[in-house]
């Protein structure tokens, strides 16, 4: 009778996973059938125009620190909170990994590799209006040498490197920096995060110094996510 | 109208600094919370004096390409609600939080700018954003006190929430696809051309997210959960704001997307209505069956936004007017309600109903706040709730929904008897020695502020209704909102 109990509910629950697919496969087959292509002058907009309005060339930074920058603003918000919720919420104590496992080999092959990775952080994060990067994607680069020091020698001596403190403190730095950036549109004249409207001069489109304060927005956002990553990350290894 | 933007991105500095301050200067803590709670309040007061004719403030100055803010007076409900919520809490909060102070703190103010950014946005993904901020600080304000009760709570909520969220935003992406715009007013006009079908798909969406995150009856399982063990100032905004944040959001999403007729049409404001009568006729069943005060009041909080689902699902003038008055009437009351049951916890530890017997005799005022908010949230004259839960019957009565009205006195019956028992332990004379901790003045204060206001906005009804008066043009008929973003 139990088992009888038992494999009814697993059956019930696939029958709801089931039915909710085949509805969701119904309206997306109607959905996908609907003819939507002619709504499409946002997107188009963007793509003729992105690069004249913002002066960045890489479209996605377009929108992404120009035209929707608030949205940013938000979700940098979200990654402070997590690394927030995660330092305050794992206990503190000491870790349980082993100590250094890694033949020597590993632990000198880190020490070259950090100058790189560095390297290529930086460049993401400054050619993030020219080049496939930005912000995000170059704070994560950078967030991997806390990371790697803390896989090779282990916690202690990564937060020795890299202190807690001073990784929080320059995550608030590139939260406040973004806001400040964005209130220099206001200072001018214009509304908050605005670039180009600002008057600001978006210089020659392909150049290292143009597209106005994208590049800027951008560095803020590097500093914030590589901190908040790092911490993210130190936090969760942390163990009882 | 730079004010607008400036809600929102004066709480989220406010917070980043509050990080740099717990790690070199401590001793600017205090001050630099209370005086930005203080300039807070000012910014809230000019915008919501500028809430009427609506404006359009666009971020970046992209106009219909980008993010645009808009302040209506529904909006200016909301950000009335923080303005009477957010300083008292503040204050009251500097002295009764003492362990993760940093922290609290951090996150009530990233909480506040999702808020305030929910009620502001005219901007479908951006509303998602805002959502997300104020949900997950939410989540880390439950788990604050790092009990086993608080984590148990804090992580059903964050499960439940993500549910939620992951239903709006697979809605906002098919909006998306479907209008290739994020802007409300042009989502709304391209919203023309959908087939029925699809849009009762995106409409069911919608509503599963948002009422996942208000916690109507089959889905409220979490929700007393999260009050039962977080920091009890944080319940005052909770259940004042964040459980609000999301009413307000579907209903923006429901009455400017979809528009008035379509819900009628496809039978949402039957659904809802009815929706809401089973809520709080069970909410108010399993509130009677609580011993813990804070979980009682969360089932009450239930119950009550049942209340607002009817009026604002009434789909008429006067159930709007009603059920945003009850809105702000609730977040007072129930924001009252918890302040005291925080002194109570604060003096001498009382969680169970038991444990606060003969009080009144040791807080003759505070009791009698509490008493005062109770009989208002029963919704017994001369109070507030009077008022708004009678707007709310006689818009039922108006448009059909009789078994709604009579089920709502039931209700009323049924709510004065668990508040009543409440009451009667109270005053009950105890015979043991209470030793109990002084309440200073900056806990009792804000408690007797917001207790006097659900006396002031009984008797004088007509300051909140001057602003209220005005929602119902803006959501009634969606073409007006749509050209004041559109042209203004």
């Amino acid at each position: 009778m139990n088992r009888i109990n038992v494999i009814s509910k697993k059956l019930y629950k696939i029958g709801l996973v089931v039915s909710l697919a085949i509805f969701l496969l119904f309206i997306f087959y109607d959905i996908h059938n609907l003819e939507s292509n002619s709504k499409r002058y946002l997107s188009d907009h963007y793509i003729s125009e992105g690069v004249q309005e913002t002066g960045a060339i890489n479209i996605v930074t377009s929108v992404l620190y120009d035209y929707r920058a608030f949205d940013t603003l938000g979700e940098a918000t979200v990654l402070l909170t997590a690394a927030a919720i995660l330092s305050f919420l794992v206990p503190i104590t000491k870790d349980k990994m082993r100590g250094t496992p890694f033949t020597i080999i590993v632990s000198q092959t880190t020490q070259v590799f950090i100058p790189f990775l560095a390297i290529l952080g930086m460049y993401l994060i400054f050619f993030g209006h020219l080049a496939p990067g930005g912000g995000f994607v170059g704070g994560v680069v950078i967030a991997l040498i806390p990371i790697l020091l803390t896989i090779t020698y282990r916690v202690e001596f990564s937060e020795y490197k890299f202190k807690p403190d001073k990784k929080k403190v320059s995550e608030d730095i590139g939260a406040i920096g973004f806001v400040l950036i964005g209130l220099l549109g206001i200072l001018t004249g214009s509304n908050f995060l605005a670039n180009g409207q600002a008057n600001v001069s978006l210089g020659d489109a392909g150049e290292l110094i143009s597209a106005g304060l994208i590049p800027y927005l951008n560095i803020m956002i590097g500093i914030k996510v590589g901190a908040g990553l790092a911490i993210i990350f130190n936090s969760l290894i942390k163990e009882k | 109208m730079e004010a607008a933007v400036w809600v929102i991105i004066l709480p989220l500095l406010t917070a980043f600094f509050i990080g740099i301050s717990k790690v070199y200067v401590k001793k600017i803590f205090v001050p630099l919370v209370i005086s930005s709670a203080i300039i807070y309040l000012y910014l809230l007061i000019l915008v919501i004096n500028n809430s009427y004719p609506p404006n359009v403030y666009s971020v970046g100055a992209w106009r219909l390409i980008g993010i645009n803010l808009m302040v209506d007076p529904f909006s200016g409900l909301f950000l009335l609600i923080i303005a009477l919520l957010f300083l008292p809490v503040i204050i009251f909060s500097v002295k009764y939080i003492k362990s993760y102070k940093h922290e609290y703190f951090i996150f009530t103010y990233i909480m506040t700018a999702g808020i305030a950014g929910m009620v502001l946005t005219a901007d479908l993904f951006n509303l998602y954003v805002f959502l997300e901020v104020s949900s997950l600080s939410s989540c880390a304000l439950v788990a604050l006190k790092k009990t086993n009760k608080g984590l148990e709570g804090a992580y059903k909520y964050l499960v439940m929430s993500t549910l939620g969220s992951f239903f709006i935003l697979l809605a906002t992406i098919l909006t998306y696809y479907l209008t290739g715009t994020l802007n409300i007013a042009e989502i709304s006009l391209e919203f023309n051309e959908i087939p029925f079908k699809i849009k009762s798909a995106l409409m069911a969406f919608f509503v599963f997210g948002y009422v996942l995150k208000i916690g109507l009856i089959p889905l409220h399982f979490w929700l007393p959960d999260t009050y039962e063990d977080s920091p009890i100032p944080y319940n005052v905004l909770s259940s004042g704001l964040v459980m609000k944040s999301a009413v307000y959001a579907l209903i923006k999403v429901l009455y400017i997307i979809f528009g008035i007729d379509f819900l009628d049409k496809s039978g949402l404001l039957q659904i809802g209505v009815f929706w809401g009568v089973i809520t709080f006729i069970v909410a108010h069943l399993l509130a009677f069956q609580q011993s813990n005060l804070s979980r009682l009041l969360a089932y009450s909080s239930i119950a009550q936004i049942a209340y607002i689902m009817i009026g604002l699902f009434v789909g008429t003038e006067g159930g709007l007017i009603g059920g945003n008055f009850h809105i702000l009437n609730h977040a007072i009351m129930k924001g009252t309600l918890f302040l005291v049951t925080a002194i109570f916890y604060y003096s001498l530890s009382a969680v169970n109903i038991e444990d606060i017997k003969g009080l009144a005799y040791k807080f003759p005022i505070l009791s009698f706040t509490f008493v005062v908010a109770s009989l208002a949230i029963v919704g017994l004259p001369p109070f507030n709730g009077f008022i708004s839960k009678w707007l709310i019957v006689e818009a039922a009565l108006e448009s059909g929904f009789v078994y709604a009205a009579f089920f709502i006195l039931v209700g009323t019956f049924l709510s004065l008897t668990y508040y009543l028992k409440v009451i009667i332990t109270l005053y009950t004379k105890n015979d043991k020695e209470i030793v109990v901790e002084e309440p200073g003045l900056s806990l009792s204060l804000p408690t007797i502020f917001l207790g006097s206001l659900c006396i002031v906005f009984g008797v004088v009804p007509s300051l909140p209704l001057r602003l209220i008066n005005k929602i119902p043009t803006f959501l009634l008929d969606n073409g007006e909102y749509i050209r004041v973003l559109l042209g203004g």
